[in-house]
């Protein structure tokens, strides 16, 4: 457990390090593109929290990203509002909305409440912020413009900066739902999502505990969508529509949507992989068919998702090299509990 | 002292008439047992008491507090605990992971603190695994803490299940069919460990079963279920020899 | 919000409109609910398969200028052809996963038809219909009504089909197989029932229905990839409204989403009234008829 343990955090430091330092030297283009890695690197964390911990298929978080981005891009490109009240706002109002659309997804099954989140998302896109709906929240024909804001003192205004400081917001709320999974909140989610009938038997709310993984899973989207408004200047509504909902849900199953490393390495491949497109003659338009076939491949073979995959054949690797030992076999697991 | 009282339970699906005024009683302290051939109603009634099943007529009364409006997780934190017939273990955790589950539920601590790993966390987490500790020791599990629910055997399952429902510290367990899958060894185990629990605890137990003989031994108090309906009421030679529950049971008279 | 000076003497105009589009609507519908019931696979990429098969209608009739006929007959070839090859290669091999990793694949599916046909026939361009009969009308005397031809054939194609798929159902050996299937397919198996060429044929034929209902509706929505695409969602709807089962409300429920679709045009003229108008039905139709413990209802 320890070696794991240690393991564990050997990679996370490496990881963080080279994340500081490799951007340094790249061009303003791409230090951007970092940035917007990692801000979707929240957003495919808020799918980890709702699909991975609670099991619940979710199409529409870029709807709540649009919530969050929508709210500061009116409230500091309409009324200049401060920037971080503003995001404080978002992060409420879409974790309100998360809730929202939880009641209703307490009573359906995995399939159903899949299509209650593509008609939500189907709701936002079409609808809600179509021009006309409502403009004083979506802009209507005009883009809501935001400025990059400062960070106590420091303007992040400039391209590393403002990596620096998504880099930061991530790698933090990566911390707080890795701290939740390890902990008790993690134990009840997964026990809801085991039975949820013997959960109820030992004393879990389920609907308090499911209504608040919504909240969470919308918030953490909202958050995503603000800071997104932030880096690129301004929010529209086509970059919150329903395809990107659909595209970065199939990426956060082909990564694997239990762990949080599968939500860098699905935000990675979400910004990366069209870019490198660009540089192929192949165009940027065909990522959602790699996405697709992707993830009809992976399905077949690997379900449970590349990311974890490639954890567990590692682990293995090093495992056999130091022990050796096969896996206890039940006559020595009864063995081991005493008459 | 009654600790749970059932005054005229009727529980109907559709047509089919689950349970028909079914009214017993279980003191403070007691091992009853609830048996009766199969489909008599026995689970039924058991998810009447947790709140899985309203019943159509009839009240049930927990320590004095009528429950008969109360969710099922409310009742638990009342201090009902119960264990399932099909085992309803959470798979794919460990066995401590389990066990640590009903402590988590009671915590006070919520998710911020959970997030930011507050002082408060730390404790709850310290002490939901000390308890589970305990429990694993008491119903002499150690040593299989790391494993997952789903890799062990039948009968260490169900230890396991009792334990996690133990760990809620429960003023009364409802066991469905604990013996089920398991053979004479651990039958005898469990005969043996019921008034065990009973004493360390203080737990009241009511206890369904197919196993006639480990309900004669355990028990104090019996009542027989057929067809939905009380048929027969108390103590273990009384029962044993009563017409009525050898005709429910043999479907004839012994003369 | 900005409301139109409504216009009630128009109401018998949209209630035909609204008839039309919840008659292409109840096909791809009933497409959808047979390969649900058959299969057990909730079909997220049944509109990208309608449009594709529709975009093949629209190569063949408008690209190379063959009767529309013939295009509508390459349509459905394209839609049964596609519906076999993706149960065959990508369903069937997953016989013992859970239901959710099968649908998860059809949302694959969804990305990879749609982007193909972008790629293909340009998502932004303006595609002219597929024009199967023309446009002209006549009048209806009484209601003072001008029907089109096309309308009125594409009621009729939709009608006759929901019709004949019922007698499918009904009294063929594939209908009856379909249906052994559908209820159990173990003991369906056991009966001599050919389960996986069964369940073939229901996705060749739901997906067939499904090019039918794409190029019957091209003429009344914006024919662009996305749009027929997301004709799937309201297929679900109306299923949903038929409980994932039963035939007669699927249609039921079809008719009533082309009307809810239509009817608010006659009032305002925001664009996505229309699809607020599904996502309320969507809604309310989870929370009354599926709530927890409902019954499920026999197919057809």
């Amino acid at each position: 457990m320890n070696d794991n343990v240690r393991l564990r955090r050997i990679t996370v430091v490496a990881a963080l390090a080279v994340a500081i330092v490799v951007p340094l030297f790249i061009s303003n283009f791409y230090q951007f593109e970092a940035s917007e890695i990692a801000v979707l690197a929240i957003l495919v964390l808020s799918l980890v929290v709702i699909t991975g911990y609670v099991g619940q298929i979710s199409f529409c978080q870029y709807s709540f990203a649009a919530i969050g981005a929508f709210t500061v891009g009116s409230l500091v490109g309409g009324h200049h509002w401060s920037f971080w009240l503003a995001l404080v706002v978002a992060v409420a109002f879409s974790s309100v909305v998360g809730i929202l659309v939880g009641i209703p997804a307490l009573r359906l099954s995995g399939l159903f409440l899949a299509i209650l989140t593509v008609a939500v998302a189907l709701f936002f896109d079409r609808f809600l912020l179509a021009a006309g709906t409502w403009d004083s929240f979506s802009g209507g024909l005009n883009p809501w413009r935001v400025g990059r804001p400062s960070f106590f003192g420091i303007g992040l205004d400039g391209p590393y900066a403002y990596y620096a400081f998504t880099l930061g917001a991530f790698a933090v709320m990566a911390w707080l739902v890795w701290n939740l999974r390890i902990g008790k909140t993690g134990r009840v989610l997964r026990a809801i999502r085991g039975s949820e009938i013997a959960a109820s038997m030992i004393g879990i709310d389920v609907t308090l505990w499911k209504l608040a993984a919504f909240g969470l899973s919308a918030g953490l989207a909202g958050l995503a969508g603000g800071l997104l408004a932030a880096g690129v200047g301004g929010v529209s509504p086509p970059s919150f529509d329903f395809l990107h909902s659909i595209q970065i849900a199939a990426l956060a199953t082909v990564m694997g949507v239990e762990s949080i490393a599968s939500a860098a390495a699905g935000a990675l491949a979400l910004v990366a992989v069209p870019e490198i497109l660009t540089h192929t003659p192949i165009s940027a338009d065909y990522f959602p068919l790699f996405v697709g076939g992707v993830l009809i491949v992976q399905l077949v073979f690997a379900p449970q998702g590349a990311v974890p995959k490639m954890v567990e054949d590692i682990k293995h690797l090093l495992a056999r090299g130091r022990h050796g030992e096969p896996d206890a076999t039940t006559d020595e697991i009864s063995a081991k509990v005493t008459v | 002292m009654s600790l749970l009282e059932i005054h005229g339970v009727s529980v109907r699906f559709g047509g089919v008439r689950a349970l028909s005024d079914v009214s017993f009683r279980v003191n403070r302290g007691e091992i009853f047992g609830l048996v009766g051939p199969n489909g008599a109603g026995k689970t039924t009634l058991f998810n009447a008491v947790t709140g899985v099943v309203r019943p159509t007529t009839g009240r049930i009364t927990f320590d004095e507090h009528e429950i008969g409006h109360l969710k099922p997780h409310k009742r638990a934190r009342l201090g009902i605990g119960r264990t399932f017939q099909n085992l309803q273990l959470f798979g794919a955790m460990t066995v401590l992971e389990n066990l640590m589950l009903p402590v988590d539920a009671f915590a006070r601590r919520g998710l911020v603190s959970d997030a930011f790993r507050l002082p408060m966390a730390s404790f709850e987490e310290r002490r939901a695994n000390e308890r589970a500790r305990a429990m694993l020791h008491f119903l002499r599990l150690d040593g299989i803490d790391g494993l997952r629910a789903n890799d062990l055997p039948v009968g260490i399952q169900r230890r396991v299940e009792l334990a996690r429902a133990l760990c809620l510290r429960p003023k009364l367990l409802l066991l469905d069919e604990p013996a089920s899958g398991l053979d004479a060894r651990e039958t005898a185990e469990l005969a043996e460990a019921l008034p065990m629990i009973r004493e360390r605890f203080g737990t009241t137990m009511l206890l369904v079963d197919h196993d006639m003989a480990l309900v004669m031994r355990v028990c104090d108090h019996i009542t027989v279920l057929d067809f939905g309906e009380v048929i027969s009421s108390g103590p273990p030679d009384v029962i044993r020899s009563d017409p009525r529950v050898i005709k429910a049971y043999l479907g004839e008279e012994v003369a | 919000m900005i409301l139109a000076s409504a216009n009630f003497g128009l109401f018998p105009s949209y209630t035909v409109i609204g008839l039309v589009l919840g008659g292409t609507y109840a096909l791809a519908a009933i497409g959808l609910v047979l390969i649900y019931r058959v299969s057990g696979v909730l079909h997220f990429g049944h509109g990208a398969v309608a449009m594709f098969a529709t975009f093949i209608a629209y190569t063949v009739s408008v690209e190379h200028g063959l009767p529309s006929i013939i295009g509508l007959f390459a349509a459905i070839v394209t839609g049964a052809a596609l519906g076999y090859i993706i149960e065959r290669f990508t369903i069937r091999p997953l016989r013992d996963r859970p239901a959710l990793t099968k649908v998860v694949i059809t949302i694959g599916w969804l990305l990879v038809l749609q982007t193909l046909a972008g790629a293909i026939w340009k998502n932004t361009a303006y595609h002219r219909p597929v024009q199967l009969v023309s446009r002209s009308g006549f009048k209806l005397p009484v209601l003072n009504l001008i029907i089109g031809y096309d309308q009125l054939t594409t009621l009729l194609v939709a009608i006759g089909l929901a019709v004949g798929t019922a007698a499918l159902l009904r009294y063929t050996t594939l209908g009856i197989s379909m249906r052994a299937v559908a209820d159990d397919p173990g003991a369906a198996r056991l009966w001599g029932v050919n389960v996986n060429r069964v369940t073939a044929a229901s996705w060749m034929v739901g997906s067939a229905m499904g090019a039918v209902a794409g190029v019957l509706v091209t003429p009344q929505i914006s024919f662009t990839t996305f749009a027929l695409t997301l004709i799937v969602i309201d297929a679900f709807t109306a299923a949903l409204i038929g409980r994932l089962s039963s035939l007669p409300w699927t249609v039921v429920g079809a008719v009533a989403l082309g009307l809810a679709q239509t009817y608010p045009r006659m009032v305002t003229n925001i664009s996505g009234s229309g699809e607020a108008a599904t996502f309320l039905l969507v809604i309310v139709t989870l929370f009354v008829l599926f709530r927890p413990g409902a019954q499920r209802v026999r197919l057809a």
